[in-house]
């Protein structure tokens, strides 16, 4: 896919069971039909590009998505949350080249694993040759959440220029038992201080969505998926 | 800076000389070129070996057969020819005064600032010369074995504590490891054996010196340390070689063995000839470097500072074996006008309770690649197991390359794995700050990769210390503007 000079395209891309249908969200309104996610995007110069992934339990899938920043000023946000369950698989591979100079990208992924559930995240930012100027950050946070779950992640930096801001970090960890220990406290259950401390965990993805209905229907999505966790 | 006086000072750290580029002339012993089971036998003949250990270099060479040099790392390895490399390479002893080291290479190591002579010596550290494929002296043998230190050349502990070394050998890197494990497992010629017995803190810093001098050969050295329970040791390595137009081939192989308690601290400068400004020449250095955390609450510390070769391809790894171990890597690697770079480290966390902390720092300059690549796995059982990770990345120029290609695996839900990386360049802010006060570009930078490299040079031992820090001066001096 192509974005041209100076246009904006956001989409909401939602993975669930049977398979990985993909239900998509474009511009801001939800589209009444399926529509195919693109798997490679090309941004012209001032171009951007807005897409946020939403893998929902049961939803054992791979995405794959390669940007290439070709405009000088394009900017890319590419965000996601997984939440895997029983015997899910997901594997998300996200691969951003810089390839001219004043681009901005941003990447944030995070994700539940629970069951005996697998996830894995490549992600990797290319930054050429003289692109200079470039701005580049990749984030990827998960939390286990059962014995069984396995978490594989993979961010890549190949820098090839020097003037350029670029920061990747990654975690893999647990909830904060002081955080839980806060809600309890004040006569919070566990199990609800532990879906509370989940859906903020996974907020700022959902931030990323700007239209607000759309926003509001993600999020309801995920809470009830989280609760069912 | 303007573009003119950035330009000159790039001429000037070309031209800049290396400092240990020179041929000691003494007469020497070669086995003929190439590799086969003939010159394998011939030079576990030529050490003088047990039938065991020539069956283990059989072993591993017809396992070397069946294998592939890796292609993964982020390196343009120009094609190897193993038949054309010289596998042995030997200073011819004197007849007449075998026991003696040969006065010409006392002069070589005295010239790389590496005393043989006890009472010249630096104070407080015990050296192992290894030239080529031999090692020359062990210095202050006696002392340490009146505490129970075993610190000799790999050859020796063969022929004096047999059974140590077969307990040990290969425990940490199996001879089918990988490619260049292999290959030296079948090869390897001298290296340094150090064994600190129960509860036994080891009074100076041992270090081993490794020096290649003959032309169209390769170094093969294998180093075994081990720590037995509640014991101390601190370790030292430092390696050059001269100047040449060939690329030379460095295939080490160093193992550690870490017992409840103890803990083993292993430095490394590595300085050896990183080619010319055109990249012409240099050593290939694919070391295999691995120590175990056998123990309960054993440490291991590692700390690197590359300046040298043309090409690195290094991961000092611990496997974290024993419950509550910990381990740390701390490195700082330059790489200049031509050089390439592919280091890391792997830390296995297999115990309870078990710690890692990773701090690489990346420094990469005129047309460079410099790469961070490191695992941090969890297994299911490394309950609370907690790592965390810092790589940054310093350009200086915009025809060099940094790269971070980190691996994290957790398959524990109480382990927490961290990882952060960053890459910049020198910036202007910090430039002009210093040269506002009337410090020079030159001494700026240098000040600057020094306050940036500082967290893992705080770490080295003193002796080493200051040399690091002459050393990255001397890579990097001015190359930015």
């Amino acid at each position: 896919m192509e974005i041209r000079s100076g246009e904006n395209c956001s989409y909401v891309a939602i993975c669930s069971g049977n398979g990985c249908k993909v239900v998509s969200v474009r511009d801001g309104r939800i589209c009444p039909e399926e529509e195919q996610v693109p798997d490679s995007v090309r941004l012209g110069r001032d171009a951007r590009f807005d897409i946020v992934y939403i893998v929902l339990p049961g939803a054992s899938c791979g995405i794959s998505l390669r940007v290439d920043l070709d405009g000088e000023g394009a900017e890319a946000n590419v965000s996601g949350i997984y939440l895997c369950n029983g015997q899910d698989e997901v594997r998300i591979n996200m691969d951003v080249s810089h390839n001219v100079p004043h681009c901005n990208s941003r990447q944030l992924f995070k994700g539940l694993a629970a069951g005996a559930s697998k996830a894995d995240f490549y992600g990797k930012i290319t930054v050429a040759q003289d692109a200079q100027k470039t701005e580049a950050y990749q984030e990827n946070h998960s939390i286990l959440l059962s014995d069984a779950a396995r978490v594989d992640t993979k961010p890549q930096l190949e820098i090839y220029a020097d003037d350029v801001k670029c920061s990747h970090g990654a975690t893999v960890g647990r909830l904060n038992e002081e955080e839980q220990f806060y809600m309890r406290s004040r006569g919070i259950p566990e199990d609800e201080a532990k879906v509370l401390q989940q859906l903020s965990f996974l907020s700022p993805v959902l931030e990323h969505i700007a239209d607000e209905a759309v926003r509001n229907e993600a999020e309801s999505m995920v809470e009830s998926a989280v609760r069912n966790i | 800076m303007d573009e003119k006086t950035e330009k000159d000072i790039l001429q000037d750290i070309a031209s800049q000389e290396y400092e240990h580029g020179f041929v000691t002339d003494v007469e020497q012993e070669f086995i003929p070129k190439g590799l086969n089971e003939d010159i394998i036998r011939l030079i576990s003949a030529k050490k003088d070996e047990p039938q065991w250990l020539l069956e283990f270099r059989l072993e591993a060479f017809r396992r070397w057969q069946k294998m592939k040099m890796p292609t993964w790392a982020h390196l343009d390895i120009p094609e190897i020819d193993f038949q054309d490399i010289i596998y042995y390479a030997a200073p011819k002893k004197d007849s007449d005064r075998p026991k003696e080291i040969d006065p010409e290479l006392e002069a070589t190591f005295e010239k790389l600032g590496i005393p043989l002579n006890e009472r010249a010596a630096l104070a407080g550290v015990a050296v192992d010369a290894v030239f080529d494929s031999v090692s020359v002296t062990t210095t202050f043998r006696k002392a340490l074995a009146d505490k129970g230190i075993i610190f000799c050349s790999f050859s020796e502990a063969v022929k004096e504590h047999p059974d140590l070394v077969k307990k040990y050998l290969a425990t940490v890197v199996p001879i089918g490891d990988n490619f260049y494990s292999a290959l030296n497992s079948a090869v390897f010629s001298d290296g340094s054996f150090c064994y600190i017995p129960k509860g036994v803190r080891c009074p100076m810093e041992l270090s081993s010196y490794f020096r290649i001098n003959a032309r169209g050969t390769g170094q093969f050295e294998r180093t075994l340390i081990v720590a037995d329970e509640g014991s101390y040791v601190s370790y030292m390595e430092g390696c050059t070689a001269p100047m040449r137009d060939e690329n030379q081939l460095h295939a080490a192989v160093v193992e550690i063995v870490v017992e409840k308690d103890a803990e083993v601290k292993y430095s490394t400068v590595q300085n050896w000839y990183p080619g010319d400004a055109e990249g012409k020449g240099g050593i290939f250095n694919f070391v295999t470097k691995r120590g175990i955390c056998k123990g309960s609450g054993s440490h291991l510390s590692w700390t690197q500072v590359e300046t040298g070769s043309a090409i690195t391809w290094k991961y000092p790894s611990t496997i974290l074996k024993g419950d509550n171990s910990s381990s740390e890597f701390y490195s700082v690697a330059v790489t200049n006008n031509f050089q390439q770079a592919d280091t890391g480290t792997k830390m296995i966390h297999i115990g309870k309770n078990t710690r890692s902390r990773i701090v690489s720092k990346g420094i990469s300059a005129g047309h460079s690649q410099n790469s961070y690549r490191g695992l941090v796995k969890m297994l299911p059982g490394a309950d609370n197991a907690r790592n965390f990770s810092q790589c940054d990345s310093l350009l200086i120029g915009d025809r060099c390359g940094a790269h971070t290609f980190p691996d994290i695996q957790n398959a524990n839900r109480t382990a927490v794995v961290e990882h952060e990386a960053t890459t910049s360049k020198i910036s202007e802010d910090q430039l002009f700050y210093c040269n506002q006060r009337g410090i020079g570009p030159e001494e700026a930078v240098g000040l600057i990769v020094n306050g940036y490299a500082r967290e893992v040079l705080s770490k080295l031992p003193m002796e080493f210390a200051v040399e690091a820090q002459k050393l990255l001066s001397v890579s990097l001096e001015g190359s930015v503007g």
